[in-house]
């Protein structure tokens, strides 16, 4: 009955352990691309039991293996299990990653090896909670681990901590109260216990409740110091657009967008200053493949090398109405997307601080930045560009029908696509007979019929659910991706090719006379916030013409109708005419919008070198921290000795003495000799002086004991100080 | 001795120096049989015979100035004889009250498994009551009152061994032992010029005895070491070779004995050494062994000794003050 009272016990204590290492696992389901992470809860699961039950390791490192295997099995080997196709796949894929393991090419390893050494570290750290909690009996230092982690994630990624703290605290709680009563009421007292577990459970959960629930209610303090993410970033100059692989939604451009949704955090670090005439939406790339969860290229892509003189990209046919302009782009050190970054009509470069090629990728408008076989970032250009101007009744009837690459490219859907989707796309377009005005309905839907526009608080769909859909009927709320994402797919539907562009929306603007080229130009400051996505819609004869659908964006693109002889003044939005209905007539350079500006997420790990510079900070951070906590808990009996030896001097009444006396028991214990639980204090006082060769131990001993039996307050002797710091200082050197 | 480091209180150092001045290394056995003394208890000796116990307590006796008598148990032996008899007086036409040997101070009760069990519980019920009943009558017992009893291991033909139950009645139960080679040889060197007991002085009177009986009483003992002895009695009724483990009185009993203990070692407050002390000599006669454990020769001092390693001694301050 002792023994499995007590081991009911530990058995708690060690589920406590397994959900506190579920803390740990959580964030990788929104902070990673981690597919079917519940496996790896499970596979953790059946290790803590297998180590929980004591099984001889003969069997339970085979069943552990056999485990691991299936797993990767499952995930990621087609092969039948076992047979020789299946060995030749592990076989390889365990030469490959180690041979980059060798070769230290980290970013090379497979998704199979990182598994594989995920789910070994699960195994480890099974065992190694179950000698802390089970065999050592401690759970401090996992604990302070766990919410030392669960801070640092929650401060540097955009997981939100706040419930997981609150389940941590709890459990923490539960765990540490239940090791509490098994050190006290150890084995020997099974008489009490038999009534015991709930009356020693009642107090235990009462006080859990209540300092939980306390905690969580009562008033907090802001945040005492400003938000270091940013102060980090400028730091290591990692993070800006580009840099946004930070495995995180972080607010900029990104590159991988296949996976779309989800919240993310503001970042107003600028990007790059940009000096033009009018404010522009500045253009990187356009993505046509609708995946149901994001966008993606079409694999294969022409490429042709052009010179910064000679661009030859245009998104729209020659005899649109387009005025000759300059601008003038500075980047800072968080720009770091090598693409060029350009308005619409753009027809060189110049200014460049060296020679560049250009790597232009007809179809999407991509242009890689290269110098010799590197990608590199050019730090300031200028630019001559065409600014364009649609005609409306020429975009009204435009009769002819689109060529086949055309229809081929940009009419794509995915089966995810719901038929609500498309009976919805046809009913806000039935009452328009040409495509301009089809296209503005989809446009303006969006400003009205509930949509809302925000950054937090956006959903991921899941597996078997379509993005559009999702946001169009369940939750309407989003941000640029969701809205320029749905417009896209709405057109598609109705038959007309439309596609996804990224780039950047004009900024903010800083200055209304800075001398460019001898003429007066503004200047406008782009921020990482100020990433953004939105609609291109094919016009034959036309070309592309950009649609901004977000709500409390305005489209700035110049439209106009040909009413008489005044061809109305180029790219000036407030020479609109009056038909072209902006969905809301929001200053753009409204600086509240402006915060809540758009972005681009990635909302998943984009490769390359965009996601180093985040998860570096994050790694280093924890690793300096592990390293601090290391330190200072291989260091805790020197300086808890001094902590405990300069609170007596100060001090100097008999609680201080107590503490310091226990302090000085466990130094003799770890350092001297180990006290048995039944030696009494006197015994021990008297080993040790023996071992010492003297008789402080005893003196103290005496002094701790008429406190503690004998319930007295104050000390009876002077020279308790002396006698302590003597015996500290023997046991530790 | 675990403690004899320690100062010993005055007045029981005197005890103790004319102790050793008779019999020698017996130290122990009179420091424990104090023990029992001040704490109002008595002792039952269980020994061979001819090591020393009648002169020990006789030397005790007369050290603290104390009355002191003899039973010896036989078969034959009535109630009246242990404690008196009324007997008609035909001058004063009345009963007249002869006291029997129980109302002494100190009583040496020998051989006490020798006489029946009447016979046994008339001496048992003083004991536990301090008074006894004659004739309807009821006599007080004298104060102090300190029943010494001794048992013969060896002999168990014609013997009546002391039910359970009356063995709880005795505060300690103590084993004398043969000396060793060196203790022995002195033993026989101090005897050969006449026996030392006779130059004995008292060093206190029967009011001073009294008194410290009282300040034993007011020796402090703290929760945590109550909760100490609890948890030492109560892990006893949970051992597998137990049959039935110590009762309540037990708890009393080593708490008492503890008090005494440490008063002795001029302490006025009971610390975890003075439990662990003193437990076992108090626990062990209170514990009935299966019989699976007394096959297998398991001595209740063996268990009392694995129980107090098995329970933590407490070394912090209660928090629940």
């Amino acid at each position: 009955m002792k023994e499995k009272s007590s081991s009911l016990l530990l058995f708690l204590v060690y589920a406590g352990g397994f959900l506190l290492l579920l803390e740990w696992l959580w964030p990788l389901d929104i902070l990673t691309d981690t597919q079917s992470v519940s496996i790896f809860y499970l596979y953790a699961a059946f290790c803590f039991f297998l180590t929980f039950m004591q099984v001889p390791w003969y069997f339970a490192v085979p069943l552990k293996l056999l485990g691991l295997l299936f797993i990767l099995d499952g995930l990621f080997i087609g092969e039948r299990i076992f047979s020789e196709a299946w060995w030749l796949i592990v076989y390889n894929q365990l030469s490959y990653n180690l041979q980059a393991v060798t070769a230290q090419e980290w970013w090379e390893l497979t998704a199979f090896f990182r598994s594989f050494l995920f789910l070994v570290l699960l195994w480890l750290v099974s065992y190694l909670l179950h000698f802390w909690l089970v065999i050592a009996r401690k759970a401090f230092f996992f604990i302070v681990l766990t919410f030392v982690y669960i801070t640092i994630i929650d401060t540097f990624t955009p997981y939100e901590g706040q419930a997981s703290i609150i389940r941590t605290f709890i459990i923490a709680m539960v765990v540490l109260g239940l090791l509490h009563v098994q050190r006290e009421f150890g084995g020997e007292d099974v008489g009490r216990r038999s009534r015991n577990p709930l009356f020693s459970a009642i107090p235990l959960i009462t006080v859990i409740l209540i300092a939980a629930v306390g905690a969580t209610i009562l008033p907090k303090f802001a945040p005492q110091w400003p938000d270091p993410v940013p102060y980090l970033q400028s730091a290591t100059g990692g993070i800006g657009p580009g840099g946004n692989g930070n495995v995180v939604q972080k607010v900029g451009y990104g590159e991988n967008d296949s996976r779309l949704g989800g919240s993310f955090v503001q970042d107003d670090t600028l990007v790059f200053q940009a000096v033009v005439r009018d404010r522009q939406y500045w253009r990187i790339e356009s993505k046509d493949r609708y995946t149901g969860k994001g966008w993606e290229d079409t694999l294969e892509q022409p490429v042709t090398s052009v010179g910064p003189d000679e661009l030859e990209y245009s998104t729209f046919e020659d005899d649109v109405e387009a005025e000759p302009s300059r601008g003038f782009l500075d980047f800072t050190d968080q720009a770091n997307f090598r693409k060029l970054v350009y308005p619409y009509g753009v027809t060189s470069l110049g200014n460049l601080e060296r020679p560049i090629d250009i790597a232009l990728h007809t179809q999407t408008g991509e242009m890689e930045t290269r110098a010799g076989n590197d990608s590199v970032q050019p730090e300031r250009y200028s630019l001559n560009y065409d600014a364009p101007s649609f005609e409306l009744n020429t975009l009204r009837d435009v009769t002819g029908g689109d060529p086949a690459s055309i229809q081929e490219k940009y009419l794509q859907l995915p089966s995810s696509v719901t038929q609500r989707t498309r009976e919805l796309a046809a009913e806000i377009t039935a009452e328009h007979d040409n495509r301009y005005d089809k296209a503005k309905a989809v446009e303006s839907y969006f400003s009205s019929n509930g949509f809302e526009y925000t950054t937090t608080d956006v959903a991921v769909p899941e597996e078997d659910e379509d993005y559009v859909d999702q946001f169009v009927f369940e939750t309407q709320q989003g941000y640029c991706d969701n809205y320029s994402t749905s417009m896209i797919v709405m057109l598609r539907a109705e038959g007309i090719p439309a596609r996804w562009v990224k780039g950047f929306t004009g900024g903010e603007l800083t200055d209304t006379d800075t001398e460019l080229f001898d003429t007066t130009m503004n200047s406008y400051d782009v921020t990482s916030a100020n990433a953004h996505s939105w609609v291109e819609v094919y016009f034959p004869d036309v070309g592309w013409v950009p649609f901004e659908p977000t709500q409390g964006f305005t489209n700035n693109a110049d439209f106009y109708t040909e009413v008489d002889t005044d061809p109305s003044e180029s790219g000036q939005d407030e020479t609109e005419s009056p038909e072209v209905d902006t969905p809301e007539q929001e200053e753009q350079g409204n600086p509240q919008q402006i915060g809540e500006e758009e972005e681009e997420t990635a909302g998943t790990a984009s490769g390359g070198n965009d996601g180093i510079s985040g998860t570096t900070i994050l790694l280093s951070a924890l690793g300096v921290l592990s390293v601090i906590g290391i330190a200072l808990y291989l260091t805790r009996l020197r300086w808890l000795s001094w902590y405990y030896g300069r609170r007596f001097r100060r001090q100097g009444d008999a609680d201080a003495f107590q503490s310091s006396y226990r302090h000085l028991l466990n130094v003799l214990d770890k350092r001297i000799a180990k006290r048995r639980s039944d030696e009494t204090l006197r015994a021990y006082a008297k080993a040790i002086d023996h071992r010492f060769e003297g008789n402080d131990m005893q003196r103290l001993t005496n002094q701790y004991e008429r406190l503690v039996y004998r319930k007295e307050d104050r000390l009876q002797r002077n020279d308790i100080s002396e006698l302590w710091e003597n015996l500290i200082k023997k046991a530790l050197s | 001795m675990s403690q004899s480091s320690f100062m010993l209180h005055s007045k029981i150092s005197d005890v103790i120096r004319n102790i050793n001045q008779v019999m020698v290394g017996k130290e122990e056995a009179a420091i424990l049989s104090l023990v029992t003394l001040l704490a109002r208890g008595h002792v039952l000796l269980e020994d061979v015979p001819g090591v020393g116990k009648t002169m020990l307590v006789r030397t005790l006796a007369k050290s603290l100035n104390c009355e002191f008598k003899r039973i010896q148990f036989t078969p034959d032996l009535l109630p009246s004889d242990v404690t008196g008899v009324s007997i008609y007086n035909p001058k004063t036409t009345d009963f007249e009250f002869r006291p029997g040997p129980i109302l002494g101070n100190i009583v040496l009760a020998d051989e006490i498994n020798r006489t029946s069990p009447k016979t046994q519980s008339s001496l048992l019920e003083g004991m536990e009551e301090s008074s006894i009943t004659v004739d309807g009558q009821s006599v007080a017992l004298k104060k102090p009152f300190f029943v010494m009893a001794t048992q013969n291991p060896i002999e168990y033909e014609g013997t009546y061994p002391l039910p359970e139950a009356q063995l709880d009645r005795f505060l300690l139960k103590l084993k004398m032992g043969y000396p060793t080679y060196q203790e022995e040889m002195e033993m026989l060197e101090r005897t050969s010029g006449g026996h030392p007991i006779h130059s004995v002085e008292p060093v206190m009177t029967l009011e001073e005895l009294v008194q410290l009986q009282e300040e034993v009483d007011d020796v402090y003992i703290d929760q945590t070491v109550q909760q100490y002895i609890v948890s030492l009695t109560s892990a006893t009724r949970d051992h597998e070779s137990v049959y039935l483990g110590v009762s309540p009185r037990g708890s009393m009993a080593l708490m008492k004995a503890a008090k005494a203990y440490a008063f002795i070692y001029d302490r006025d407050y009971v610390v975890p050494d003075d439990v662990q002390y003193v437990a076992k000599f108090v626990l062990p006669h209170r514990l009935i062994l299966t019989s699976e454990a007394n096959f297998e020769g398991i001595a209740p001092e063996d268990i009392v000794h694995q129980l107090i390693e098995a329970t933590n001694v407490p070394v912090k301050r209660n928090v629940s003050e």
